[in-house]
Formats: structure tokens, sequence, C-alpha cells
């Protein structure tokens, strides 16, 4: 990250969809950003699709099934379980460059490095416990239908405990991001998202009753516990997509404030 | 500052004793060498782990994998240094592989959490020690994620650095792709009990491992050459 690229580029062709990448890839100094930026919608769509579509665990089943009921929901999407974990194994790693984007957006701003690194190593670290071990136990449970019935609950209750129930990672991790954000005179991104991550802090806090209720609306599956916490994460996420566009449309690689972007949209060379 | 890459190259000769620690405990494990199979019963699951001429290689091999896993770390470390010195314009990429340095021995130590406690009570109920049998070998096996992004990062960060002469040599980025396509069938473990992908079969047991090995052996390679390459200019720089 020392050398700065020649600047003679020529223009970005109008041609097809794979010339134009090519053509980022060989001459856009955001290169590297945009590799963040597109890694990170393209694998929320895909997870989106993973969990909710392939392997059928969001939105999540009742807490208060019985170890036969158990049973039976395992069987009933067993491929589906087995095949999309295992996707979700393979891209699983995507979110280490996601989460060093999302970094870089907070290195970017004028507070201490402090607050980049507590960000990434805490979303790293939140991989695991918050989806990795979801995907384990229920690969474990899938594999084999004849399974004591017991076991299987226990590997239930630990998939979506540990999926819904790491909480801290996120509750931290969101109110570092505020802070900085708050904090920043370089304007990376406008103060009313430092609030938001406010927001999906406090969605961390109403999830606590899913580890004690069985039923109802703090259960995992229930109204707080779940819909409101799902409804704010999707939120979330569009704006800050939609923040960490602009920003790396504004980015100067520079150090001070970052520059507006120039009244004419179409000004910018978004891939 | 040539000290600097002096205390990077001690860290690089930790590699080959790692390896022979690595090497050993993985021959003195009983269900690597020829590795167990996913289609064994409870019952004999439960008697591999009772069976008193596994139980000690079993604990003292996995104690050592839990001493050692860890011992990659450092050498992942050097990796993201030599990231920083591409022609990149953000730190995005070295960023990326502390992540994946942070999360690959990571689940290779849950998986190892596992099989100890599979062999801390082997006289549990047979069902307990088939699922904690399975959570081991399914973590262990199926968790190629942080090592596929870690070879596409660094194949992505290799092509982008656009300089005279480049910190890694282009083919490098060419062989971390081929070894994230080969980690690739393993994280279908599940999905089979027999077969090439199941936790014993060739794809995801000897390929994936051997995969793996030979990626630490030529990074460490590639490693030395740059580190080497580095101390030099940083003498001449000096003189």
């Amino acid at each position: 990250m020392n050398a700065p690229r020649p600047e003679s580029a020529p223009p970005a062709p109008a041609g097809s969809f794979l010339r134009r990448i090519a053509w980022h890839w060989r001459h856009d100094e955001k290169c590297e950003l945009w590799i963040g930026w597109w890694t990170l919608v393209v694998f929320y769509n895909l997870y989106g699709l993973l969990f909710f579509v392939i392997t059928r665990t969001q939105p999540p089943p009742e807490p208060s099934l019985d170890p036969m009921e158990v049973v039976q929901w395992f069987g009933d999407r067993r491929h589906g379980l087995l095949y999309g974990y295992a996707l979700v194994f393979i891209v699983g790693g995507a979110t280490a460059i996601m989460n060093a984007t999302l970094a870089y957006s907070i290195r970017r701003m004028s507070v201490s490095r402090a607050f980049a690194y507590s960000y990434l190593v805490i979303y790293a670290l939140a991989t695991l416990p918050g989806m990795l071990l979801m995907g384990v136990a229920c690969t474990v449970g899938a594999m084999r239908p004849d399974r004591d019935p017991a076991v299987m609950s226990w590997l239930y209750d630990l998939a979506f405990l540990s999926f819904e129930g790491t909480m801290g990672v996120f509750l931290i991790g969101s109110l570092i991001w505020m802070a900085a954000v708050l904090l920043d005179e370089n304007g990376v991104f406008p103060k009313w998202f430092g609030y938001l991550n406010l927001c999906n802090a406090l969605t961390e806090v109403v999830v606590a009753p899913a580890w004690i209720f069985q039923s109802g609306a703090f259960a995992w599956d229930g109204s707080i516990a779940w819909w409101i916490n799902m409804g704010v994460f999707v939120i979330y996420t569009t704006a800050f997509l939609t923040l960490l566009r602009r920003m790396i449309l504004r980015e100067d690689f520079g150090t001070g404030p970052l520059p507006e972007l120039a009244t004419d949209p179409a000004a910018g060379s978004a891939p | 500052m040539p000290r600097r890459a002096d205390g990077e190259v001690l860290l690089l000769w930790t590699l080959p004793v790692l390896g022979v620690v690595w090497l050993s405990a993985f021959l003195l494990f009983p269900g690597f060498v020829e590795p167990m199979s996913p289609t064994m019963s409870a019952e004999q699951v439960a008697a591999f782990y009772r069976d008193p001429q596994n139980l000690p290689r079993i604990r003292y091999s996995m104690i050592a994998f839990n001493w050692f896993a860890v011992g990659l770390i450092p050498i992942l470390a050097l990796i993201v240094l030599q990231i920083r010195r591409m022609a990149h314009r953000t730190p995005i990429f070295s960023y990326a592989m502390i992540a994946c340095a942070a999360g690959g021995p990571t689940i290779f130590l849950m998986a190892n959490l596992f099989w100890l406690l599979a062999a801390f009570r082997p006289e549990r109920d047979p069902e307990l020690t088939l699922l904690l049998n399975d959570l081991a070998w399914v973590t262990f096996s199926s968790q190629v994620g942080f090592l596929i992004a870690q070879s596409v990062i660094l194949a992505v960060a290799i092509h982008l650095d656009r300089q005279e002469r480049p910190v890694f040599p282009r083919w490098v980025a060419h062989f971390n792709v081929v070894v994230a396509a080969l980690l690739i069938p393993a994280a279908f473990t599940g999905a089979a009990l027999t077969g090439p992908v199941a936790w014993d079969g060739v794809l995801t047991f000897w390929v994936r491992n051997l995969a793996i090995g030979l990626w630490i052996a030529v990074m460490a390679a590639v490693l030395a050459r740059a580190i080497g390459r580095q101390r030099a200019e940083d003498e001449a720089a000096a003189a």
C-alpha cells in the first residue's frame, strides 16, 4: 500500500459488462475498495438465499418442539441443510474481506486506529459462534437421521441459540462503529448512521431473553427477539452498503475530510 | 533496520519445528493414519475411545495439537507483512488476512476440544461419544472457508501488486487459486458417509490435508525468499 499507480489510465470503455470489469481491474485505483464492496453486496444476498431458501433455517422454527418433532424438522430439510451449509462453509471466509472493508471505512475516519482494529477483530471472531457453529450443528444433526432424539434436540438448540444468542460481538461492534462515526471529523459517514448503530446494538439487548423463554414474543422465533431484530438488520445493512458506496466514490486516498460528490451523480465511476 | 528482518527469519525458522510436531501428532493419533470411518456405529466409536491402546495416543496427540495448532499464526503474520509491502492503495487485503489468521486455527482448536472431550470420559453413553466424535470430524473437515478465503485474498493481492519487482511472483497467485479449488469438496463432508467427500474420503481427507501441507511449504519458501530480499535491500539502504 505504498506505491501509487501510474495515472495515465485510458478512459473507461462503454462496452460490455466484462470489458468494463476488466478495465476497473486493470486501471481503477479504487479497485480494492470495489472488490470489498461487491463482496459485501454479493455475499449478503447469497447468505440470505442460503439461510432463507436453501437451508430453510430462517425464519427460525419454534424452540418448543419436542425431540421427535426436532427429528422430523431435521428430516424435512435434510439435503437443504447438508448442501446449503456446505456452500456456507465454502464462502464463509468471505466475511474476512467484508469486515476488512468496513474496518477500512473506520480507518479513513479521523479517529484512533484502535476503533478499526477492534471492529476487525470483533467481527472476525463473531463468524465462528455467530454463523459457522450453527452450520456444524445442523450438519451433524442432518447427517445421521437415526441419532438419539434427545441428542438431536441438543443440536437444534445449539444451532439456533449460537446463531441468535451470540450477542456481545454485535453489541460492542456496533457501539464501536457508532462512537467512531460520531467522533469522526472527516465526514466519512453521516451522523445519523452513528445513531442507527445504536438501534442495531439495542436489538442485541432485546435478543437476550431468547436464552430464557421457550415460547412467546421473546423466544428465539418471537416477534421481538427475531422479527424486530431482522427488520432493523435489513435497514442497517442497506444503509451502510449505500453509505459505503458513496464513501468509495468520494475517496481521495488522503487523510483529511472526504470530498463531497459532484452534483452530477454520473461523474463517479462506479463499476 | 536489519534487525527487524532478523526477527522475521527467526519466526520463519519455527516452521520446520512446527512441521515435525504436527506430523508426529498426526501419526500418533490413531484416527488419522487410517482415517476413522463415518459409517462406524455409536458402539464402535465408543470402543475406539475405550481401547486402552488408543486412549493415551488420542489424548497425547490432541494435547500436542492443542499446544501447537496456533503455532502457524506467526507465519500467517509474516504473510500479512508481505501483503503490506505490496503496491496497494489500501490495507484491505492485509486486514482480511489478519481476520483469516484468527479464524482458521480457532476452528481447528474447536475440533481438537471435541476430540479431547470424547477421550476424557470414554465410559460415557456411546450416543454422546458419537456426537462428540461427529462434531470433531465435521468441524475439522468441513471448515475450509477461512483457508479458501486466505488463498483467494492472496491471489487477488498478488495480481494487484503492480510494481517493478512484485513481492511474490505471479505463479504464487495461480498456485493459491489451485489450492483454494482443492479445498472446496471437503465442505460437503456431511453429505456423504462413504465415498470421496466423506470425512475419510480421498478428497476430503487426503487431498485437502495434503493441499494444506503443500500450501504451508510453498508459502514458507516464497516467504523466505521475500524476506531474504527485503533484508538485502535493508542492508543496502543502511550501508
